[in-house]
């Protein structure tokens, strides 16, 4: 199982968020460093001679130290978990200590001339490392690797031969041509990489497609520039073309405005939060959507967005279809976002474009909403799942209730009140052999109490189970029923066959509770009964015209109806305004 | 006077056939099942079949159906059905269209063995046996407008027996009056009632059991 390779986890990059003293000192010590830069410069009257147009390249190079150090502390603080911000800050200081070659000191001519041409490798990694913050594959590494071995490796053997003038420590011997052709080399080498790294750039493009956002496309396309600029500025120096001025300063200007693009892809943010209110406006409607995916991809406006579901179970993510779905590695093209609950286990995983770790801001809300739809979809099901369960044990436990009482039903219709009418039946026989009309009186007696006792059994037999109901239907059983009713009733029956046992059964107890209630508070003058079949299922209504004002959750009659009717999946209601009648009204579904 | 009897309880079915036999009603034939009582009705042409109405192998409407199945098909068979709950609905369907040789009691009415057996024959001869229960349990029906509450107490008296399908002999002799008495009650019943007074008892016995019902 691949594990998720990068985790733009919102809530691990949150506790690397640096400190703001940080971000405040590396701000103010990059306006501090460019500040002390320029005075060198003006101190130094050799900078005059090299450079020609000292002014100039002093402000744009020191312009280029500011805009990196200070983008470079936004990035930090806006993407605490990318190294891109970092690597800024590090450029934009990189190129500050260049400048230290000119200063008068010895020591800082020698460091600055010594790391003179490492902040344009400094812009190549950084550049090769956007939007992560990492090198990869293995052969950009490598690829930068040559690059700074280039520009200080050589840089440091050029000093060792000379050339440089007094502030050298670093001098050896005194070879200046030869100090050339390593300059050559190292010029050559250095604008090479940078060329490589914008084929790097183009290739990754067309891999990848082209970015999601226009803002993104800029900020490429300026890296590239910027890159281009310095291998043309670095092959016109080994070369000695023309114009090296001129475009010295076009690379210069190219450096300086690239950090300025990435400032103009973070405003992208404001965007970013829109896109995330849609998408909960959306989630408002439907919190559980099926088509969550394409909810997300429409609001990461990331089309190939694949939602990988968690399967505990299984140990591995699966898609909406259930085919198992790999985390991309290492170097893919694509990369996973881990989605987590609140007890931070994961549930799902986001593949989108990599592009979209530039958006973290996005991507974080994104996630949030879709870990809360899923957890909300997954409490659904689990809630129907219960509610399935309930309704199931329910009916198991009220069915096993009337399995039972039909059983002691049939045991005291087949023992007891069988013995009893055949005790009866011998004292009958008895008392013609007797002949004695003491011995009648006494037999009279006793089978007075023996008819006592059946009429007793009877009634507890029905109160059990409704014998009539399941044998002969509740047809019959209800007339039965309506006649013996407190008052008139207007019974109607409309039913197609026999319906299945516990339909009828219910929808018996349910007319003779309802009749019972009728004759005890309704004070009513009728009562109509309307019992139909429909659509495979019952529905019984019982109507009177009494006081009304019955309280289902007043005494358990009514309510163990109600339970009676949920037990079969069925509904029942009960209109009872004060005045005006009561109606019960009861609808069973037949299929279970 | 030929009877047969189908009741699975093994104590009542031997106490039947010996209290019938004592009243001089053979018993010639006794069986559990629905399906054996069709058998023997069809074979012994008994005067009267006496049939639990509870009956396997499901205990449900076995004893019913088998005594409609007698009703309809074999004539000459009077069915008298006993049963330990009555019920109008079951009454009803067991006359349909005549209570002509058809009786329907309660199993406790066995224990009164001179009405039991005055029952038995009655049907036996064409006649009818309604339980005095569902007699009563129609009479006590309630109606929002109820001629019989015009009926004088003794006049209701005469009508109940008259619904539990008794003779007006049977009726006087009930009541310790003289037939002539019960004539005049019955008319004057069939008068309140606006019912067209009827030839035989179980004609009328119907007739007032539809107009009960209603």
């Amino acid at each position: 199982m691949a594990l998720p390779s990068v985790t733009h986890d919102p809530g691990v990059s949150a506790g690397r968020r640096p400190k703001p003293w940080v971000l405040l000192a590396c701000a103010l010590g990059g306006i501090v460093a460019a500040v002390l830069s320029i005075l060198m410069a003006l101190k130094n009257e050799a900078v005059h001679g090299e450079l020609g147009h000292p002014l100039v390249v002093v402000i744009l190079v020191n312009t280029i130290t500011v805009s990196y150090i200070l983008c470079g502390t936004v990035a930090w603080w806006r993407r605490p978990s990318s190294h891109f911000g970092p690597l800024m800050i590090a450029a934009g200081g990189v190129n500050f200590l260049a400048t230290l070659s000119w200063a008068t000191n010895d020591l800082l001519y020698t460091v600055g001339q010594a790391l003179d041409l490492l902040a344009p490798v400094v812009f190549l990694h950084a550049f090769l490392a956007f939007p992560t913050g990492r090198l990869r594959p293995r052969s950009v590494r490598a690829l930068v690797a040559v690059a700074y071995v280039a520009a200080v490796g050589l840089e440091v053997v050029r000093m060792a031969l000379g050339g440089f003038g007094p502030h050298n420590l670093l001098e050896v011997t005194n070879r200046p041509e030869a100090g050339a052709v390593v300059a050559q080399v190292q010029y050559l080498v250095v604008g090479a990489c940078c060329l490589v790294g914008v084929g790097v750039l183009a290739a990754r493009r067309r891999r990848e497609g082209p970015p999601l956002h226009t803002s993104l496309t800029l900020l490429v396309d300026a890296f590239a520039l910027g890159l281009v600029m310095i291998a043309v500025l670095f092959v016109s120096q080994a070369l000695e073309g023309p114009a090296l001025q001129q475009i010295r300063w076009a690379a210069f200007v190219t450096l300086a405005l690239a950090p300025v693009a990435f400032l103009a892809g973070l405003l992208r943010d404001r965007l970013a939060r829109t896109a995330i209110a849609e998408l909960f406006v959306e989630l408002r409607k439907d919190p559980a959507p099926a088509d969550l995916r394409d909810a997300l991809a429409r609001a990461l406006h990331d089309p190939s967005l694949t939602l990988a579901h968690w399967l505990p179970e299984f140990g591995c993510y699966a898609d909406d279809e259930g085919m198992r779905v790999d985390l991309p590695a290492e170097d893919a093209p694509r990369e996973a976002t881990v989605i987590r609950d609140h007890h931070g286990d994961r549930v799902a995983a986001l593949i989108h474009d990599p592009g979209l770790a530039e958006e973290p801001e996005l991507l974080a809300g994104v996630t949030a909403a879709a870990a809360i739809a899923l957890e909300n979809s997954r409490l659904q099901s689990e809630l129907r799942a219960r509610l399935q369960d309930l309704r199931g044990s329910r009916a198991r436990v009220f069915e096993a209730g009337t399995r039972e009482r039909q059983r002691l039903e049939r045991n005291l219709h087949d023992g007891a009140q069988q013995r009893l009418i055949a005790l009866s039946l011998e004292l009958g026989v008895l008392e013609a052999e007797l002949d004695s009309p003491d011995a009648s009186r006494s037999i009279d007696h006793a089978r007075g109490e023996i008819a006592t006792s059946l009429e007793e059994l009877r009634e507890i037999a029905r109160g059990l189970h409704p014998a009539v109901v399941t044998a002969h239907g509740l047809e019959v059983a209800l007339e039965q029923l309506a006649a013996r009713a407190p008052v008139p009733v207007q019974l109607t029956v409309t039913m197609e066959g026999r319906l299945p046992d516990p339909l009828e059964v219910a929808a018996f107890y349910l007319v003779s509770e309802c009749l019972a209630n009728v004759g005890r508070y309704a004070s009513a003058s009728t009562a109509t009964v309307d019992v139909s079949t429909a659509g495979g299922g019952v529905s019984v209504e019982v109507i009177d015209d009494g006081v009304g004002g019955a309280d289902p959750e007043r005494g358990t009659g009514l309510r163990g109806l109600a339970d009676r009717v949920e037990a079969l999946d069925g509904r029942l209601r009960i209109w009872s305004p004060v005045g005006g009648g009561t109606r019960v009204r009861a609808e069973m579904p037949c299929a279970r | 006077m030929r009877a047969v009897i189908a009741e699975d309880s093994v104590l009542l079915r031997d106490g039947l056939t010996r209290l019938l036999g004592d009243n001089g009603i053979e018993v010639v034939g006794s069986c559990e099942t629905a399906e054996a009582l069709l058998a023997n009705v069809r074979e012994l042409s008994p005067d009267v079949a006496i049939v639990d109405v509870r009956l396997p192998p499901t205990h449900n409407d076995e004893g019913l159906r088998a005594a409609l199945e007698i009703r309809a098909h074999e004539p000459s068979t009077a069915v008298l059905v006993l049963s330990q709950y009555v019920e109008v609905g079951l009454a009803m369907k067991l006359l349909a269209d005549s209570a002509d040789g058809a009786g329907y009691l309660l199993k406790d009415r066995i224990g009164d063995v001179r009405d039991f057996i005055a029952a038995v024959r009655r049907v036996a001869d064409g006649g009818s046996a309604i339980d005095p229960l569902i007699v009563s349990t129609l009479l006590s029906k309630r109606r929002s407008v109820d001629p019989l509450e015009s009926l004088t107490p003794r006049e209701r008296e005469v009508l109940e027996l008259m619904a539990e399908g008794r003779s007006n002999q049977g009726i006087a002799e009930k009541l310790v009056i003289t037939v002539r008495a019960v004539e005049k009650y019955v008319s004057s019943i069939f008068g309140k009632l606006d019912l067209p007074s009827s030839g035989t008892d179980s004609r009328r016995v119907l007739a007032v059991l539809l107009y009960l019902r209603a």
